[in-house]
């Protein structure tokens, strides 16, 4: 067992409203990699960032090389030695390989840059890593996979004692992974601290030879790899309690007409053959952690992102959605997990953008006829209590939980027979999130069907009538809510096909 | 101050505008006492004749704006569309044709611009560049390189001109406000009281939720492109109505003084946010400019001076505003 490098002790992290890090314990070993793992908003990156200098931490310490220390920035951090392989590559493609890893500590030559002497200490890094990259090269011309290899060149570049992979593998095929994995080995060999995070069990078990999991902003425990299984793991992962009662059984109709089959969608390297159905007056919940492709199947659903391949059937019928506006046609509404960019035009009214989907029924020739529009903004104010001083208020000065009862507006007007709910109560507060369940209980009600993408377990235990389960662009399960656990659902959501 | 700027009536005509409003007045006294020329009608009338074929460009341009693009052609697609429509009169093509293909002229070239922007995808900065310069080479090459003279109003065809102004008992009497005063109100009936109007501003403002609401968004950006081209092509009548004569490759001075118009008049460069009367204002500003540094003896550069820094203080106060709000 390596002698500890570093420590944090108790930290602690709140941001308005959320408790990010709650007295949370890390310890890195020499010549050991540790696995840092949890479900979405566990609170790993928050952490990782509190460690480099990106955040402040409340309290707690760190302890470096028998040191208390509090790094002000992340460069700080890199000149100490702790660096971050981000998940999210920081490369300009237009500049060298050597000019990327040199970026903002260029060797100079007087007053000009020394390209050459970039180019050989770039070669020697590489030749450290023991691989062939030509440092020449420009960086926009290798694949993700040695893109990666250049961050981890520019990371040891610092002489990096604790080096941290925020899920490196995520965008590398098999063939990459593994030579990540020798680099990694090497790596730890030389006696560095590495830590890496991760949702792929099956890589856990490869690379790791610690885990410490958190859980809702806690450290939950730490395991050894080698002695651990992966239901272990897991239970660690998601033991939370459930205070809001789940659901216990399916409120749908055993022969309740399949309203949308989807067969067989494709659509770039998120959405890989997914298949489903959804019933009329059904709640679908699509569960998966971050990356899982769920959003990008319900954009490829939708029109919005083109797809490659297939079916798509609504009411038993073959239909053909090239773009949103064929998708509302046939009566399916979107709403997006990132409201402000894609929901509502914030500088519009409430009236104007609860009638955006439905303009020609407010129409008289091509004028807009205010009066119906406001009659009928007015009308959804009321009934989903919306909060504003009136229908001609702009939705930027609107509450998150009220822009959302807005955006749902919008497609109530257009009477949508399906509604696609991406994170429906994001940055929404718990007054308003009930609401917002509730109201998707009386829609389902009344006949209308609903998918609901959910990254929070609680609100896909709660809502759901059954859970399609995704990872890394494919359907890794199906659970009917009867048989659902938190359990069945990570363990599908971490299922590499 | 805070109560004025709430009160209803301001809320409605818009607190920048009276502001605007009372930057022209002050202008025009300020003219007034250093050249008492100035408190006359002809100098009025003679001022007027820059923001005809102006008032008409920079209400098409405000369109485009509005959707958070830019048309930098507008000025040589005036002069393209003119020179076409002289060409023909002179090849003996009657006025009312000539007229309605100068109008055309300016629909095509708003249609190529709209259709490159919409539906092939490209940033409006850099075609509608090059969107001027085929217009100047087209006019250039339609003509010979030759300019062009329109009918004086006492020649034959020459009844065009009282589209701009009429000469009653010897007064001229201003039509082309008239004209371009009712398009202005058309323009803000079409902007803020139609489906095409409102699916344009909220392009502006978020381009990607609308289309997401399943609204045909590349049809209505077109649409912008198409009511600034044809715009263009009305600014050309007004143009010969007031000068007469056009030479090729010119006009693109007029396109910067057509933007800084919307721009003063409130019209936001991010797009969302348009006003037809700002810009109409922002019009009649610029061409008193114009008009009062010439009287005064100063050269043209001058104005070029002064409307860069109000063209300032209004992108700045655009900007404030929106960082405020944020």
């Amino acid at each position: 067992m390596g002698e500890v490098i570093l420590t944090m002790k108790g930290i602690d992290k709140s941001f308005p409203g959320v408790h990010a890090l709650d007295h949370v314990d890390l310890e890195i070993r020499k010549g050991e990699v540790l696995a840092l793992m949890g479900e979405n908003g566990a609170g790993k990156s928050t952490l990782m960032k509190v460690l480099t200098g990106i955040y402040k931490k409340d309290s707690g310490t760190i302890t470096y090389e028998g040191k208390e220390i509090e790094f002000a920035n992340p460069r700080d951090a890199q000149a100490a030695g702790v660096v971050i392989v981000h998940q999210e590559l920081n490369m300009m493609n237009h500049l060298t390989v050597a000019q990327n890893i040199f970026i903002g500590r260029e060797i100079m030559n007087g007053k000009l840059i020394n390209d050459d002497k970039m180019n050989k200490e770039a070669a020697k890094l590489f030749d450290r890593l023991n691989i062939k990259i030509d440092p020449t090269e420009k960086m926009g011309n290798l694949t993700v996979g040695r893109q990666q290899m250049c961050e981890i060149a520019k990371a040891i570049s610092h002489d990096a004692k604790v080096i941290i992979f925020d899920e490196p593998s995520a965008a590398l095929t098999e063939s990459e992974i593994e030579e990540l994995f020798k680099i990694i080995r090497d790596l730890r060999d030389k006696g560095m601290g590495i830590v890496y995070i991760s949702h792929r069990m099956d890589e856990i078990k490869v690379i790791t030879d610690r885990v410490t999991v958190m859980r809702d902003g806690s450290y939950v425990g730490t395991l050894i790899t080698k002695e651990s299984t992966k239901d272990d793991i897991i239970n660690m992962m998601v033991g939370r309690v459930i205070y809001e009662d789940p659901k216990t059984e399916s409120n749908v109709p055993k022969n309740a007409p399949v309203v949308l089959k989807v067969e067989n969608l494709n659509a770039g390297k998120m959405v890989k053959n997914v298949s489903f159905e959804l019933h009329k007056g059904e709640i679908l919940g699509f569960s998966g952690l971050m990356g899982a492709g769920r959003t990008e199947t319900a954009r490829a659903l939708f029109g919005a992102d083109p797809k490659e391949s297939g079916k798509i059937y609504i009411n038993g019928q073959e239909v053909d959605i090239k773009n949103p506006m064929d998708a509302v046609k046939h009566g399916i509404g979107y709403l997006s997990e990132d409201r402000k960019r894609y929901g509502i035009v914030v500088g519009k009214s409430v009236a104007e953008n609860s009638t955006m989907a439905t303009m020609d029924e407010f129409t008289n020739g091509p004028f807009i006829n205010k009066k119906k529009e406001n009659d009928i903004a007015q009308k959804y104010v009321e009934s989903l209590k919306t909060k504003t001083p009136s229908v001609d208020q702009l939705v930027v000065n609107l509450s998150g939980g009220n822009q959302q009862k807005v955006v749902i507006a919008k497609w109530l007007v257009r009477n949508c027979d399906i509604l696609i709910f991406d994170e429906p109560t994001r940055g929404i507060d718990v007054g308003a999130k009930s609401e917002i369940y509730h109201l998707m209980n009386e829609l389902v009600a009344a006949g209308k069907s609903i998918i609901m993408i959910s990254s929070e377990m609680t609100e896909i235990l709660r809502m759901s009538d059954r859970i399609m389960v995704m990872c890394e662009g494919r359907v890794t399960g199906e659970i009917g809510i009867e048989e659902a656990t938190q359990e069945r659902i990570m363990h599908a959501a971490t299922l590499r096909k | 101050m805070e109560n004025f700027k709430n009160s209803p009536l301001v809320k409605k005509l818009g607190f920048n505008r009276i502001i605007l409003c009372g930057v022209l007045v002050l202008m025009y006294l300020l003219f007034s006492i250093i050249e008492p020329s100035f408190v006359s009608y002809s100098r009025i009338i003679s001022a007027l004749n820059y923001a005809y074929f102006l008032g008409f460009l920079a209400l098409g341009v405000t369109f485009v704006i509005a959707t958070g693009e830019i048309d930098f052609s507008i000025g040589p697609v005036m002069f393209c569309a003119a020179l076409i429509g002289g060409k023909l009169f002179v090849d003996g093509v009657p006025m009312g044709a000539c007229l309605i293909i100068t109008i055309l002229v300016g629909l095509v070239f708003g249609l190529f611009s709209g259709f490159l922007v919409a539906y092939m995808g490209l940033p409006s900065f850099i075609s509608s560049m090059a969107v001027m310069m085929l217009s100047k080479g087209i006019g250039s090459v339609f003509t010979k390189t030759q300019a062009m003279s329109w009918p004086q109003s006492s020649a034959e065809g020459g009844w065009y001109k009282s589209l701009i102004k009429m000469n009653v008992g010897g007064t001229d009497i201003p039509t082309g406000l008239i004209i371009l005063l009712l398009v202005a109100v058309v323009c803000g009936i079409i902007l803020n009281n139609t489906k095409a109007g409102r699916y344009i501003l909220c392009l502006g403002s978020n381009q990607e939720a609308v289309r997401l609401s399943g609204v045909d968004v590349k049809k209505w950006k077109m649409l912008a492109f198409v009511i600034c081209g044809t715009l263009a092509g009305f600014a050309a009548i007004a143009y010969v109505g007031s000068y007469t004569i056009v030479s090729p490759g010119l006009g693109d001075t007029f396109n910067n003084d057509a933007i800084a118009s919307c721009v003063m008049g409130g019209t936001s460069m991010s797009g969302g946010i348009a006003s037809i009367g700002g810009s109409i204002i922002g019009v009649m500003i610029i061409s008193l400019l114009q008009e009062g540094i010439l009287a005064m003896g100063f050269q043209k550069d001058y104005q070029y001076v002064i409307t860069g820094i109000i063209v300032l203080v209004a992108v700045f106060a655009d900007v404030r505003s929106r960082r405020k709000k944020n």
